[in-house]
């Protein structure tokens, strides 16, 4: 840690994502033409098409661990008579647990769709959230020295990436659930599915009259209409910020936590690591309970999208 | 905090993955598992009936065995009776065998003695006869007196 580093750095640094994006023409700024860049100081003048690289980086490379243990548990040439051992008991009572959720929130209709939809969404965010339990320090330490040590400024000869003039110029967020993009991004995945299946499995016809007929009948339809809207938006809305809350508060306390490590006398430090290690063992009931919640809520919302409601 | 095209960039991400999921990851496992449980309940099922025959058999054989047994003692009553039968039948015959052995001795005895006495009286009218013509000379013969010798032999 360098040693100007302040408390309020020491927070910001973590919260703050390693973003690539466009920097639009702005006279304000003195910027004449637009470019694209990852320096950080650039960040307030990036328009829409910005990308959390640290977030999605994560996010990918969990996604793809999930793909990749959930593959190699069944190997190519096993069947029914082999009995079942190690990660292949993990990964049948993973799929199981979904489908007995699946089975009691859809019953008896049909789509093949839901349960691997829920398995990933659980699995995934399960390991997006466990990276919280990762130390705050460890990798975006780790990952600031890799960028300087490989693409680092050297100020004598002019090489390497411009604003990367240390190893803490880089921003670098570990938990991609404590980003509002990744968990409003996996909702507005919901969202898309809850639409498409609303209308091809009840009918553009029925999907409509349910947003507008009700609750006041025909005569009100404007009003029926805001009314369903609101519901029917807040729906992926508060299913993505409910995972980033919880995920970013509790990040938020071992960032604290943290600071009493670095920035206070040792008997602070010494209550700051029993008090991480107690944060740390309740977190993992957060952990899995929003990835459960998040997996659950899934499936009601598509659940309904493929039940006629009667009114 | 902002929002951007990171929500996009996931969206997408999102799609793939579970695309991934729902077309190569979920299937086969789930065909595993299915085939497996199929299995077990066919297992089951088997030694369910393995169990059943099992007991079938276990009364079968206990009829069969009740019913072998009634049919030894019956054949164990008969053979009794049977034995017993002969054995009376042939004492019985050895009785009535003895007693015409018996009947036949007493026939042939008294035959004998019969005989006996007719030699006997045979002999005792010659000797008289004999001992008379010595006495009176020839005037009785035994011709003559046949009458009075047979008489006589009858009164012996």
């Amino acid at each position: 840690m360098a040693s100007e580093l302040s408390t309020e750095s020491y927070i910001s640094h973590h919260l703050t994502n390693l973003t690539c994006g466009h920097v639009p023409v702005n006279e304000k700024a003195g910027i004449t033409e637009s470019f694209w860049t990852c320096n950080p100081y650039m960040v307030d003048y990036m328009s829409f098409w910005a990308f959390h690289v640290d977030s999605l980086f994560w996010s990918i490379a969990l996604g793809g661990l999930f793909v990749f243990i959930f593959k190699k548990a069944i190997p190519k040439d096993i069947d029914s008579n082999t009995p079942p051992k190690g990660i292949q008991n993990f990964v049948e009572m993973s799929i199981e647990f979904v489908e007995d959720n699946v089975q009691s929130l859809f019953g008896s209709v049909k789509n093949t769709l839901i349960a691997p939809l829920a398995l990933t969404v659980f699995v995934w965010i399960l390991l997006m959230n466990l990276m919280d339990l990762v130390p705050v320090d460890f990798l975006p330490v780790l990952a600031g020295y890799i960028a300087f040590s490989l693409f680092g400024y050297n100020a004598e000869t002019g090489s390497g990436v411009e604003w990367l003039t240390s190893s803490d110029s880089l921003y670098f967020k570990v938990v991609p659930t404590t980003d509002p993009n990744i968990t409003l991004g996996m909702a507005f995945g919901v969202f898309i599915l809850t639409i498409y299946y609303s209308i091809t499995v009840k009918g553009a016809k029925a999907f409509i009259a349910e947003l507008t007929l009700h609750p006041f009948g025909k005569w009100l339809i404007p009003v029926n209409f805001v009314l369903e809207m609101v519901n029917f938006i807040a729906k992926p809305i508060s299913l993505g910020l409910r995972l980033f809350g919880n995920l970013y508060a509790g990040e938020m306390i071992f960032i604290l936590i943290a600071l009493m490590l670095f920035f206070s006398s040792i008997p602070v430090g010494i209550i700051g690591f029993g008090l991480h290690l107690v944060w740390a063992l309740f977190h993992i009931l957060i952990v899995a309970l929003q990835a459960f919640i998040f997996m659950a809520l899934t499936i009601a919302y598509l659940a309904m999208a493929h039940e006629t409601e009667e009114h | 905090m902002e929002i951007n095209a990171t929500l996009l960039a996931q969206a997408v991400v999102m799609i793939v993955f579970v695309a991934i999921c729902w077309r190569y990851v979920y299937p086969p496992i789930l065909a595993v598992m299915h085939e497996r449980e199929k299995k077990i309940s066919d297992g089951l099922e088997a030694a369910k009936k393995a169990d059943d025959s099992l007991e079938e058999a276990k009364l079968a054989f206990d009829k069969e065995l009740d019913q072998a047994k009634a049919k030894a003692a019956e054949i164990l009553d008969k053979a009794n009776t049977r034995a017993s039968k002969i054995v009376s039948d042939a004492s019985t015959k050895a009785e009535v065998e003895a007693e015409k052995i018996i009947a036949s001795a007493t026939t042939a005895i008294e035959n004998e003695t019969n005989n006996a006495k007719e030699d006997l009286r045979q002999q005792m009218s010659d000797i008289i006869i004999n001992t008379t013509q010595k006495i009176l000379g020839d005037e009785i013969s035994k011709e003559k007196h046949e009458d009075i010798l047979k008489k006589a032999a009858e009164e012996l």
